[in-house]
């Protein structure tokens, strides 16, 4: 068995609600699905207990024909050299999630990032302010795909 | 004495387009605030609106000064995408012209990190130096700064006829330059005073911010995605990862000047041992639908392209995590409690790039 059958057979027995999908991509890639109330838990597993001591990056998506925003986490363990997706969804309509800047914080600037591009809230999030967008931002969160580029 | 709020930038000509917010006691920084955004160019925005061969160019503009890096983690990941299978000799060119981007990269770091300890030469030699590599650069792609010449599925065109001869000789001239960098500024008793146990990033807390690329290997880990994950041909080639241990601005300064050494091999290894054969294949158009993750190791870090794809011709997410956007978080941490002539040392000493933070 390969040590990524192995962290995804282990998140899986550990994590049976919370996880609904784990697979292994390719060599060095797992995918994961969870539930978003769960994204804290399980992130703070991962560095715990995984050795999964970097966040590359939190970025928001949203797929065609689904009502629900979908927030993806990437994990990089520097000992095992092996790269975890973590997505979730949230509701369109005031959609928030746990910051789990508490457990990682090199996750702080990308959780700010993704408030600012796409309108998550990041419950616990030490500092939301702006990041790359000028003051006083008025319009829609630009990354959604509601907001059309014009000219 | 009360604490002041000092700007430094956007228009400093010291701190590129972005603004660090320092609040001041005399002369001690108490807060470094960076401030950024000033060169937001919506790239990711722009990506989900154009066809995947479009879009090289537009990731070009990530980071203009490592134009071959960022252009080649974005092609790569659509390649693996679209499961193709690039000929070996493209695979060569496109490490040797990385690497080349990575010098140059480097040598344009060292001319403004110079400056900053006090050695106005060092803006004068590696920006004169640098032009030769930009000479080679124009040779092999017609252009000098940026350069559309990787292509999904391959690289635009073949070498030029007496192109290895030239960059041997560039090579050549350029391995004792160096030695007069060292002279002039890495063994200078005034920069050691300047650089030398200021900024200290320990290991814990460079693993702890999410620090990347050679400032995490001035801290002495070794991670470097070229070994991690081998891309293209570089596990054909035999370098090092070079660290220093102390990790202050000395440490990462030495780092980059190492690493400008380990990319001389590359290329000389590329020039000697490039295989024969065709340098591109044909792509398609639409990848199918799917995900994938891709990370290569710009000059500043590892870059990684995130791409979910819908079977379309453009991206539905294109995501791009970028070295100096990790990096960020170390100045807040690094700036705090150091005299203000530190400040763009320390600055310069992380390579932070604005067009690379904001995107």
């Amino acid at each position: 068995m390969s040590v990524e059958t192995g962290i995804v057979e282990d998140l899986k027995s550990k994590f049976t609600d919370a996880i609904t999908d784990a697979s292994v991509q390719r060599q060095a890639r797992i995918i994961l699905t969870a539930k978003s109330e769960a994204v804290i838990n399980v992130a703070s597993y991962l560095k715990e207990n995984l050795g999964f001591d970097f966040v590359v990056s939190v970025c928001g998506a949203e797929m065609p024909q689904e009502d629900l925003f979908t927030i993806i986490y990437h994990f990089w363990s520097s000992s095992k050299k092996i790269l975890i997706t973590l997505k979730t969804k949230v509701p369109k309509k005031a959609p928030k999630i746990q910051s789990i800047t508490p457990v990682y914080e090199s996750a702080n600037w990308h959780e700010r990032e993704t408030h600012e591009m796409w309108g998550v809230k990041f419950i616990k999030h030490p500092d939301l302010g702006g990041l790359l967008l000028p003051e006083g931002w008025k319009d829609l969160p630009p990354q959604r795909k509601e907001f059309k580029l014009t000219g | 004495m009360s604490v002041m709020r000092v700007s430094w930038g956007p228009q400093h000509p010291a701190s590129g387009q972005m603004r660090i917010i320092l609040d001041v006691d005399g002369d001690m920084v108490v807060n470094a605030i960076p401030s950024v955004g000033y060169t937001h160019r919506c790239i990711e925005k722009l990506a989900e609106n154009r066809r995947y061969y479009q879009i090289v160019p537009l990731v070009e503009r990530v980071c203009n000064l490592d134009a071959f890096n960022a252009t080649l983690g974005y092609i790569q990941a659509v390649e693996e995408l679209m499961g193709l299978t690039i000929p070996e000799r493209a695979q060569h060119i496109r490490v040797m012209m990385a690497e080349m981007g990575r010098i140059m990269s480097h040598l344009y770091w060292l001319a403004i990190y110079g400056i900053m300890p006090g050695f106005l030469t060092m803006i004068m030699w590696p920006i004169g130096d640098r032009e030769l590599f930009l000479d080679l650069a124009e040779m092999v792609t017609g252009c000098r700064v940026t350069y559309p010449y990787f292509m999904i599925g391959g690289v635009r065109a073949d070498l030029p006829a007496g192109f290895a001869e030239r960059a041997t000789k560039t090579l050549n001239f350029f391995e004792n330059r160096l030695k007069d960098y060292e002279r002039m500024m890495y063994k200078n008793k005034i920069y050691e005073m300047r650089a030398k146990g200021i900024g200290v990033l320990k290991a814990a807390d460079a693993i702890n911010l999410g620090v990347v690329g050679p400032n995490l290997r001035g801290s002495g880990i070794k991670a470097d995605t070229r070994k991690d994950e081998p891309y293209q041909a570089y596990d054909k080639f035999d370098f090092e990862i070079p660290t220093e241990e102390r990790g202050d601005c000395d440490a990462r300064a030495r780092v980059r000047f190492r690493e400008i050494q380990q990319s001389i091999s590359i290329i000389r290894q590329a020039l000697r041992e490039m295989p024969e054969g065709p340098v591109q294949v044909k792509a398609p158009l639409r990848p199918p639908a799917g995900e994938v993750y891709k990370k290569i190791e710009a000059s500043r870090g590892e870059m990684g392209f995130y791409i979910i794809s819908d079977g379309s011709d453009k991206p539905c997410r294109l995501k791009i995590s970028s070295p100096s956007f990790r990096n960020l978080a170390a100045l807040p941490f690094l700036g705090r409690g150091v005299t203000m002539a530190d400040i763009p040392v320390i600055y310069f000493s992380l390579d932070l790039f604005a067009l690379d933070i904001d995107r």
